[in-house]
């Protein structure tokens, strides 16, 4: 049902980042220097919008993304974690549309007991994007 | 100076990692010591517990040296709230051993520049020093027990530097 609701609204397909399965203990690696090689979970349906107007001078706009429990579960279960907090724990950020945000908060809504949805609260990076060159 | 803070993080990792490998943190999938850079980590909610956390914050810069030399603050933050084991209630002596752990390795207070962007690493010509920690006073946050040791790091910029 939340699926269904979720893909009535105009549901689009994100990615959520988190370290690779072998990481990078190397020097640079620590450094900054290495790319962190970021993997890429898509979970979809999902809504993305903005929470709210930018009103304050320097105020970040925020952003909400609510995602599918289903889409949530499956990735929990593909990297063998214990529950969706593990999976958003380890997570480095969102990549939607080409760009990257910061996961501010979380909240669930749930139905008899079950976690239908997501609510993500995002806010956007000051990391530059980066053209492949 | 990008390389004197990249040798001065890794050189306290390694005498950490010699000195207490019980202190690690698993990051990126990565178990670790326990000491990070923090601007070469993700963003995170809440500082990391029981490891120590590397922030730079100010910088001066002598040019009336024959080579400029580079003055660097760095902030060595670290928190604790004990251990599981005993309740928290060792929260206190948890934080006087990341005292000791970090007056000890940041001794002797010199090391090798190295350039950590070539693979190998490649020592350079001069050294990266610094003086005396500066620990503040202990802050308390409900069960977190904080503290913040300033350190002056010096380096000579050599050519290709700054």
């Amino acid at each position: 049902m939340a699926d269904a609701l979720l893909r009535a609204g105009g549901g689009m397909a994100v990615s959520l980042l988190i370290a690779p399965a072998t990481g990078d203990s190397s020097d640079a690696g620590q450094l900054g220097v290495n790319t962190p090689n970021f993997q890429q979970l898509p979970l979809s349906p999902a809504i993305f919008r903005k929470a709210r107007a930018t009103m304050q001078e320097d105020q970040l706009a925020q952003y909400e993304l609510l995602v599918s429990a289903s889409a949530v579960q499956q990735q929990v279960s593909a990297l063998q974690l214990i529950s969706a907090d593990a999976l958003f724990d380890t997570a480095a950020g969102v990549l939607i549309n080409g760009a990257q945000f910061l996961i501010e908060s979380r909240s669930v809504s749930q139905s008899l007991g079950q976690v239908y949805l997501y609510r993500l609260l995002l806010r956007e990076t000051h990391a530059l994007l980066q053209t492949a060159s | 100076m990008e390389n004197a803070k990249d040798t001065f993080y890794v050189t306290l990792r390694n005498r950490l990692a010699a000195l207490n490998p019980n202190r690690v943190i698993i990051l990126r999938g990565v178990q670790r010591p326990g000491i990070l850079m923090e601007e070469a980590e993700a963003v995170v909610p809440q500082m990391p517990a029981d490891v120590f956390v590397v922030r730079w914050t100010g910088l001066e810069v002598d040019g009336q040296l024959p080579s400029a030399l580079a003055q660097m603050m760095c902030e060595i933050h670290y928190t604790t709230g004990g251990t599981q084991t005993n309740g928290g209630l060792d929260r206190g002596r948890a934080l006087e051993e990341m005292d000791g752990e970090l007056f000890s390795i940041l001794s002797p207070n010199s090391a090798q520049k190295t350039n950590y962007t070539q693979r190998p690493a490649v020592a350079m010509e001069t050294k990266v020093f610094w003086g005396e920690p500066q620990f503040s006073a202990m802050t308390t946050q409900r069960e977190r027990l904080t503290r913040v040791t300033k350190v002056t790091v010096f380096a000579f910029q050599e050519q290709g530097e700054l």
